[in-house]
């Protein structure tokens, strides 16, 4: 059991190594820097005359002359020595701070639609399996399909056009206007919570779909299985034999489903808040993407991917308390 | 299945397998007579296959031209068909008058009662070619034939008639809504191919090397499954310089997207691959001797052809709302190129939205079909799945 | 004759899959007494496993049981019988749960899924116990401890908690036989419980059974392929053939005179039987397909070599050749019965 903790765990470390170095190096595909955006903006709004050499110093002042490698291990270094990382030119301020903001919403939405996704998936996915093919069945996997069909950010535009033309606006948003720029307080979360319940509702539906088909698929598979006669054979009460054996077993393949859900919730979180606008991560990235205001996205973009590493290692951990064959192999 | 019974014939002391061949149909047909049953899945099939038809035959189900434009409409309201006039067979379309909002100076649209554009089927209008024109081969590329007609059309190519409204430059929404229908399919098919190649490549080798291969393979899958795929494509998508050609950005789009869901089909591959190596007909073909690649492709390959069929449907829904976002956000495909995606960025500002809602017609052609794939692939899966 | 513990006529299961009505079961007569062995033999397919999952109601779907009766005779507490028709039962009812496990017991051919790999076996077998005795954890571990010491697995005590998985397919059928036998049902259902085992384990969860048998007096319908395994435990035989009980006796008579074509051929098809070798043969031709089965002939005339033309017309009934020995064939069947049969099939015809 230790053995296979410590062996994920290993791979959690390495997999964040390599999520590290692909969103460095994909930070720096847009070709040009920042530097370059900034010469051009200042071009732009009418400063013909800029020193020669401005652009080299401005360069050599934020390191990006050195080598790509340099300033990944710069990068790294000032991340895990001093958890800084690094400067925002766009917001002239530490990239961390704006992450400090922007991401507990972001971590919020996703946890919370984490909750939403099981709350609705594993009741209806049972139900689904046990009652196949029944009128319930077909409307739970109707209502299903739909959620999975309706883009995240069509789903979250219609919402948009829905309170837009027929209620006041303040459904959108994610504080009320007190909260909006007040600092991280009790009163602020349970503020958040409140308003939390659009962009988690958007976000999942689509992945319920996905979760219920999962869940109904495993069951079916387990109720033909051998153990279950066995169980019934016994004189077990239907309703007992279901709870204990089959759905015991297919929550095994349902709990590392976590894994891969959590990329396509963070996915629908950034999406939908550039849709709703609202302030959470998905703007800043956008912004920050489009405007190669790099270690800002860099910063993101690695604590996103983080997280999920984090949700698969969790679920690997409960799979592990979940089943025998895997804690005592 | 053919194994116990097999087993038991020996037992029992039999040994004819002649009628046992009857009956054993193949598995393409256990796989249609299965499908055939569901009938939301064989209606899906014909949505599928009538979007496709579309794409391919754009210019004929177009009422207009590609880049066709009238200044003087924009935004102009959808004009309704009405089929009678005074009772009798007429088929036409409302003409449209506006006034000039005081304030905004902006246009209001009116349905003009008095005007009636005459509509018809197979109307005359723009000339395009059909056939294999587009081919870069000398000779093939002869043959086609040119023609004007188009399914539906104003009697008066002069006159406008959109059926679902105009755009803020005057288009017609239906003519660019049926070409955009070209790009957002066939992304989800190209995607699909190179997914295919990779799901299958290293999936199978996954499956069928197994050791460090199959590790290696596994905590690259585990990888690329951790990592949020949005942003990293929203970076790769940022990163396409202005000056690129459509093709370019088109293909670069397109295997942005296959990136991530080669993932899935790589573990249907290596699981079916595992499971098979276990199967007792493989077990059959060992025990006879039969050499490894004859094994791979005679006997494991054909039982999964279904289910991989099934998983690229079930992939391609994906690709294309993949493709839809990244246009929408404006990241992906540009003008001139058309996609759902491309067309629904103006609706980004809600603003706009309210004053003109038809321009959310292309979200009802990415519903429909991703919908129709999904029941597609589902009944497909369960068809692939004859015991 | 003694009173029947089970008393089956006519059972009739049917499964309505999309592509038909497969007749599983179609018109079993069976009768099993209390203390004694019953074997059920025939090809594979022929519904062996439907006919014994009926008496307990645990038909799989879309298999519905249609028609039939099985009378259980009950013993209660005060020592009389009370007659009970299993069929008339609810599938998911309380009747019928009282009955499995407590009165009948089953233990299945696949000790390796079986058996729930997330429960240790402790759990799996405690379980059964609480449930009809009322025992409390701890005498229901007890039990459990004594059941696994009883059916031969060392250090019963240390296993009782380990998974299913880290044992031995013999060891696994081992636990089944002990949970199966940890409520002393009246009668106990072994569906082919050795087949998935290697030679060796065979004989001794034979041996096993047997003994449990003789020291806890319970009625066994076991069934079996093996015929080699039916003359050394059964004291009654019933032949199946699609669906269909074609021929049953004591296995004297069955193994030294038997009357059906099948049950000659099988028995000539089996190696340790057959006197001689070259008196080996095989049986001609395959099990038809489900969909494909004769109707209203015998089912058994295209593979047999004893037919005559009116096997391709009429269907056989069941004949007792005597008190203790029945028959479904048209070579044994009354020959104006037959001739009547006849001319009324081609009257109608
Ligand atoms: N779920 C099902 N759906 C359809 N038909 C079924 C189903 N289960 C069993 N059958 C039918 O019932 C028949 C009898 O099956 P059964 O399992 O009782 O055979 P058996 O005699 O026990 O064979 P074996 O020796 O292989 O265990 C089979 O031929 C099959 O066609
Ligand atoms: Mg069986």
């Amino acid at each position: 059991m230790w053995q296979y903790i410590l062996r994920r765990f290993t791979y959690m470390i390495f997999t964040v190594w390599i999520i590290s170095l692909i969103t460095f190096a994909v930070i720096q595909l847009p070709p040009g820097d920042y530097v370059s955006t900034m010469v051009s903006q200042m071009i732009n709004s009418g400063m013909d005359e800029l020193p020669p050499d401005f652009e080299q110093e401005v360069r050599a002042q934020y390191g990006l002359d050195q080598p790509i490698y340099v300033q990944y291990y710069k990068w790294m270094r000032n991340i895990i020595r001093d958890g800084e990382f690094g400067y925002s030119w766009i917001y002239r301020r530490d990239a961390k701070d704006i992450m400090v903001e922007r991401l507990p919403a972001s971590f919020a939405i996703s946890a919370f639609s984490v909750l939403f996704i099981w709350m609705i998936a594993l009741p209806i996915g049972i139900y689904s399996a046990v009652k196949q093919y029944s009128l319930a069945d077909y409307t739970f996997t109707l209502i299903g399909f739909i959620g999975l069909a309706v883009p995240n950010f069509l789903f979250a535009l219609i919402l948009l056009f829905i309170s837009y033309k027929y209620m006041d606006q303040a459904m959108i948003g994610l504080y009320s206007q007190k909260y909006e720029t007040a600092p991280w307080s009790l009163a602020k979360f349970w503020d958040l919570v409140k308003h939390l319940w659009i962009p988690v509702v958007i976000i999942g539906t689509s992945g319920t779909a996905g979760l219920i088909r999962t869940m109904r698929a495993n069951l079916l598979d387990e109720l033909n299985k051998p153990y279950v006669d066995t169980a019934r054979s016994k004189g077990l009460s239907e309703t007992t034999l279901l709870w204990r054996y089959p759905v015991r077993h297919a929550l095994n393949p349902f709990i590392s489903t976590i894994g891969w859900i959590l990329p396509s919730l963070i996915a629908g979180e950034l999406i939908v808040s550039i849709v709703l606008n609202l302030p959470t991560s998905g703007p800043v990235i956008f912004n920050s993407l489009m405007d190669q205001d790099m270690y800002v996205a860099a910063g993101f973009i690695l604590i996103l991917s983080t997280l999920t590493v984090l949700g698969t290692f969790i679920s690997d951990l409960m799979l592990a308390l979940l089943d025998p064959r895997i804690r005592l192999s | 299945m053919d194994m116990t019974v097999h087993e038991q014939a020996v037992v029992l002391g039999m040994h004819e397998e002649s009628e046992l061949k009857l009956e054993v149909a193949t598995q393409w047909q256990l796989t249609w007579w299965k499908f055939r049953k569901h009938k939301l899945a064989m209606f899906s099939g014909g949505v599928v296959i009538f979007f496709y038809l579309v794409a391919i035959f754009a210019e004929f189900f177009a009422p207009w031209e590609r880049t066709q434009y009238i200044a003087e409409y924009v935004y102009a309201p959808p004009q309704p068909v009405h089929l009678f006039d005074d009772g009798k067979w007429s088929p036409h379309v409302k003409g449209l008058t506006f006034e000039r909002d005081p304030d905004s100076f902006k246009k209001i649209w009116k349905i003009d009662d008095e005007n009636k554009i005459p509509i018809t089927l197979f109307a005359k209008g723009a000339e395009y070619k059909v056939g294999l024109h587009w081919m870069p081969v000398p000779y093939l590329n002869d043959l086609y034939f040119t023609t004007s007609r188009h399914l539906i059309g104003a009697k008066d190519p002069t006159q406008p008639m959109y059926l679902m409204g105009a755009d803020k430059s005057g288009r017609d929404i239906l003519t660019r809504l049926i070409y955009s229908t070209r790009i957002s399919l066939s992304v989800g098919l190209v995607g699909v191919g190179v997914s295919l190649m990779l799901g299958i490549t290293l999936g199978g080798l996954s499956g069928l090397v197994g050791g460090w291969v199959d590790n290696v393979i596994q905590r690259l899958i585990e990888i690329v499954m951790s990592v949020p795929d949005l942003p990293i494509m929203l970076a790769i998508a940022a990163s396409v310089p202005l000056d690129w050609s459509v093709i370019k950005v088109y293909f670069l789009i397109t295997l942005v997207i296959a990136l991530r869901s080669w993932t899935g089909l790589a573990r249907v591959v290596r699981s079916k691959f595992l499971s098979l190596r276990e199967d007792d007909f493989i077990l059959a073909a060992k025990l006879d001797g039969a050499p490894q690649s004859r094994l791979i492709f005679r006997h494991m390959l054909p039982s999964f052809y279904s289910h991989i069929i099934a998983s690229l449907t079930l992939a391609l829904p994906g690709m294309i709302l993949g493709e839809t976002a990244l246009s929408f956000l404006g990241l992906g495909l540009r003008a001139p190129a058309v996609s759902w995606g491309v067309m629904l960025q103006e609706t980004q500002k809600v603003a706009v939205l309210a004053l003109y809602p038809w321009l959310l017609w292309p979200a009802a052609a990415v519903i429909t079909i991703v919908l129709a794939f999904n029941f597609l692939g589902d009944g497909l899966r369960d068809a692939a799945d004859p015991y | 004759m003694t009173t029947p513990l089970l008393e089956v006529t006519d059972l009739k299961i049917h499964f309505f899959t999309d592509e038909g009505v497969v007749k599983a079961v179609d018109g079993v007569d069976l009768t099993i007494e209390r203390g004694k062995t019953l074997c059920l033999v025939g090809e594979s397919g022929c519904g062996k496993s439907v006919t014994s999952r009926a008496f307990m109601q645990i038909i799989r779907k879309p298999g519905k049981l249609v028609d039939g009766s099985m009378l259980y005779r009950f013993k209660k507490d005060d020592g009389t019988d009370e007659i009970i028709d299993l069929a008339k039962l609810d599938p998911k009812g309380k009747p019928i749960r009282q009955i499995r496990g407590q009165e009948i017991a089953m233990i299945f051919q696949e000790p390796m899924t079986s058996l729930s790999l997330m429960h240790t076996v402790g759990q799996q077998i405690t379980e059964l116990i609480r449930l009809h005795t009322g025992a409390t954890k701890h005498e229901a571990r007890n039990r459990a401890i004594e059941m696994l010491q009883r059916v031969g697995i060392p250090k019963p005590d240390r296993l009782i908690d380990e998974y299913p998985f880290r044992l031995s397919g013999g060891m696994r059928q081992r636990a089944m036989i002990a949970m199966a036998l940890s409520c002393n049902p009246t009668m106990l259902i072994a569906d082919e419980p050795t087949t998935a085992l290697d030679v060796t384990t065979q004989a001794q969860i034979l041996d096993l059974m047997l003994e449990l048998q003789n020291d806890y007096g319970m009625a066994l319908l076991f069934i079996t392929h093996d015929l080699g395994v039916v003359a050394e435990i059964a004291d009654d035989v019933a032949v199946m053939y699609l669906g269909k009980i074609v021929e049953r006796s004591d296995a004297d008579t069955i193994f030294n005179n038997p009357k059906h074509p099948y049950t000659q051929a099988l028995l000539r098809s089996i190696p340790k039987i057959a006197m001689q070798r070259d008196e080996l043969e095989p049986i001609k031709g395959m099990v038809p397909s489900p969909f494909r089965r004769p109707v209203n002939i015998c089912q058994f005339q295209p593979r047999c070599n004893q037919r005559f033309e009116a096997c391709s017309r009429v269907e056989p009934v069941s004949t007792l050749i005597n008190e203790n020995h029945s028959v479904r064939c048209l070579l044994y069947e009354d020959v104006a019965a037959v001739h009547q049969a006849d001319t009324e099939a081609v009257a109608h015809g």
